[in-house]
């Protein structure tokens, strides 16, 4: 491995973080919506396979670190899977406390990235000799994870029973547009089926909007008051485990290890279940949701990266979530990737160490330090400027887009369409975990239903 | 600071019945009917003009995206008030 190698795949590991520190801040930006296309492009492109690693891995440590800073400023989730976050930030908002749960979070994500990295890579050597035969199993590992995740929530047989329909609802409208010829046969609407379930609720409340008398009944209020608390600044380059009391450490470090192992569960699944877990028994609201938060953003930033990882390492498949929605491009774009000549094929374990080790630094060294010294000031422009319409109408836009990009006109209602039926799903409990798995195993779940 | 925060108050007294509470924030509905009109067809409008290369109608469309946040940013103005505790004392 030659220095100018090496200093190309920092230049790319500046560039993925600068793009989603930025790109993080900005509410409502689906993991998929946006690292998918950009890794799409820069393959496409003719980018170097490990160059576009690095990317990849920068990329998401940094969009990980400042996705937090919606959820804190606004209870609005940088992605789906800080979307489980938003409860418990929303306690420390209420108390003044946005630029705390900020920081919390994304020394949270650091200790995540911490143990994710070197833990992954170890997992994926022992997983190698057995990558092909867990290859053959996917659909019914996603299948039995969509069953085990709607055993544990709270209204576990509404769960259980919206499995088989939603599969049908997601397999019925690619049925529909083979039948009609929106997409070629080969074609598999995924991406914008995966952004439909992720503005579920957001559609189906904007959709209500419509409704006369839900409208008026309604909470009206003319302007939503924040009052914030003057932080002192950080002074140095900021610790994550000084930020952190112990406890808080000690629980984000031991659910990012789990979230590495079972990096082919749903992240955001993982997330919920984990938070709940580690922070049901505290009962000061505050220390309870801090703990959450801390732990919540490290799981998922272990979960990311093991699930991006562990398959491209051991499988070459995108056998987990993250390798199917926003790390699809590694594993498949052709004509550049295809099923049998993609990185897991190209890159050797030497390139993945390299490869992940640069991209988890830069990013967290880059975006740590300015999303934990400037959280206060972010959060002041962000209130002060950016009004919250215009981030739903971003959202909203890029579904629009994607969905449009996926399938034609036929699919914006299609996307309409799941996102009601996701939107209601959820508000009965019936989370993006198991919505996920739902959409990932759906082809499988729904052969098998016919003899 | 005072003065803007008046202006904002009456101009909200006057489209009160309008403002509901979305995602944990305050929004206008016809503010909010506006931004996705300005973000949708700016999305659309560079995807659908892009030349018909691999990726660059996607690429149209996020710049549209970004157009279509700034603009909203700029016609629409936030339904937060900021204050900072310490301040008050």
């Amino acid at each position: 491995m030659d220095l100018s190698l090496i200093m190309e795949l920092i230049a790319i590991s500046i560039f993925g973080a600068v793009l989603y520190t930025i790109i993080g801040i900005a509410p409502g930006t689906d993991e998929t919506a946006v690292l998918m296309p950009v890794t799409l492009i820069l393959v496409l492109s003719g980018l170097q396979p490990i160059s576009v690693l690095a990317f990849f891995i920068s990329s998401i440590v940094a969009k990980k670190l400042t996705d937090s800073i919606p959820v804190a400023i606004a209870g609005i989730p940088g992605g789906v899977l800080s979307a489980p976050m938003v409860e418990h930030a929303m306690v420390l908002k209420n108390r003044g406390l946005p630029d705390v749960s900020i920081r919390k979070m994304a020394s949270g994500s650091v200790i995540g990235t911490l143990i994710a990295v070197p833990l992954s890579l170890f997992l994926a050597n022992l997983l190698i000799p057995f990558g092909e035969t867990i290859s053959k199993y996917s659909n019914e590992i996603f299948f039995g994870g969509a069953v085990f995740l709607a055993l544990m929530t709270k209204n576990r047989w509404l769960a259980l029973l919206s499995i088989v329909p939603f599969a049908l609802l997601i397999q019925g409208l690619r049925h529909l547009y083979w039948g009609t010829g929106a997409v070629p046969e080969d074609t598999t609407v995924f991406t914008s089926f995966f952004l439909g379930i992720t503005v579920g609720p957001i559609i189906l409340k904007l959709l209500e909007l419509l409704n006369k008398e839900i409208r008026s009944n309604l909470p009206r209020r003319t302007t939503n008051d924040i009052v914030l608390k003057q932080q002192e600044k950080v002074k140095g380059f900021p610790n994550p485990f000084k930020i952190l009391d112990k406890k808080e450490t000690g629980s984000a470090a031991f659910s990012s290890v789990l979230g590495v192992f079972t990096f082919f569960m749903s992240p955001a699944g993982m997330t919920i279940f984990l938070g709940e877990v580690i922070s049901s028994r505290i009962k000061d609201p505050i220390k309870k949701a801090t703990r959450a938060i801390s732990s919540m953003d490290g799981v998922t930033n272990a979960a990311y990266i093991s699930g991006i990882l562990i398959p491209l390492i051991a499988i070459g498949a995108p056998l987990s979530p993250t390798a199917l929605g926003p790390g699809m491009a590694l594993f498949n774009a052709p004509p550049v990737f295809t099923e049998d000549h993609n990185l897991h094929h190209i890159l050797s374990m030497g390139d993945f160490i390299v490869a992940t080790v640069i991209g988890a630094v830069i990013a967290i060294s880059l975006t740590y330090f300015v999303t934990v010294k400037y959280s206060q000031q972010i959060c002041t422009f962000v209130f002060k400027y950016i009004p919250h319409e215009a981030l739903l109408g971003v959202f909203l836009a890029l579904v629009i887009m994607l969905a449009y990009m996926d399938a034609g006109l036929i699919n914006i209602g299609g996307v309409i369409l799941i996102g009601l039926v996701a939107g209601v799903l959820h508000r009965w409990g019936v989370n993006y975990g198991i919505q996920f798995m739902v959409l990932y195993a759906a082809p499988w779940i729904v052969g098998n239903l016919v003899f | 600071m005072d003065e803007k925060s008046t202006i904002n108050k009456d101009s909200e007294n006057i489209e009160r019945g309008n403002n509901i509470e979305v995602w944990e924030d305050v929004v206008n509905i016809k503010d909010l009917l506006l931004s996705i009109l300005i973000c949708a067809s700016a999305a659309m409008g560079g995807y659908l003009i892009a030349p018909d290369d691999p990726q660059k109608p996607l690429l149209y469309g996020l710049v549209g995206v970004v157009i279509g946040f700034l603009v909203s940013s700029m016609i629409i103005k936030p339904k937060r008030t900021l204050r900072f505790e310490d301040e008050e004392k």
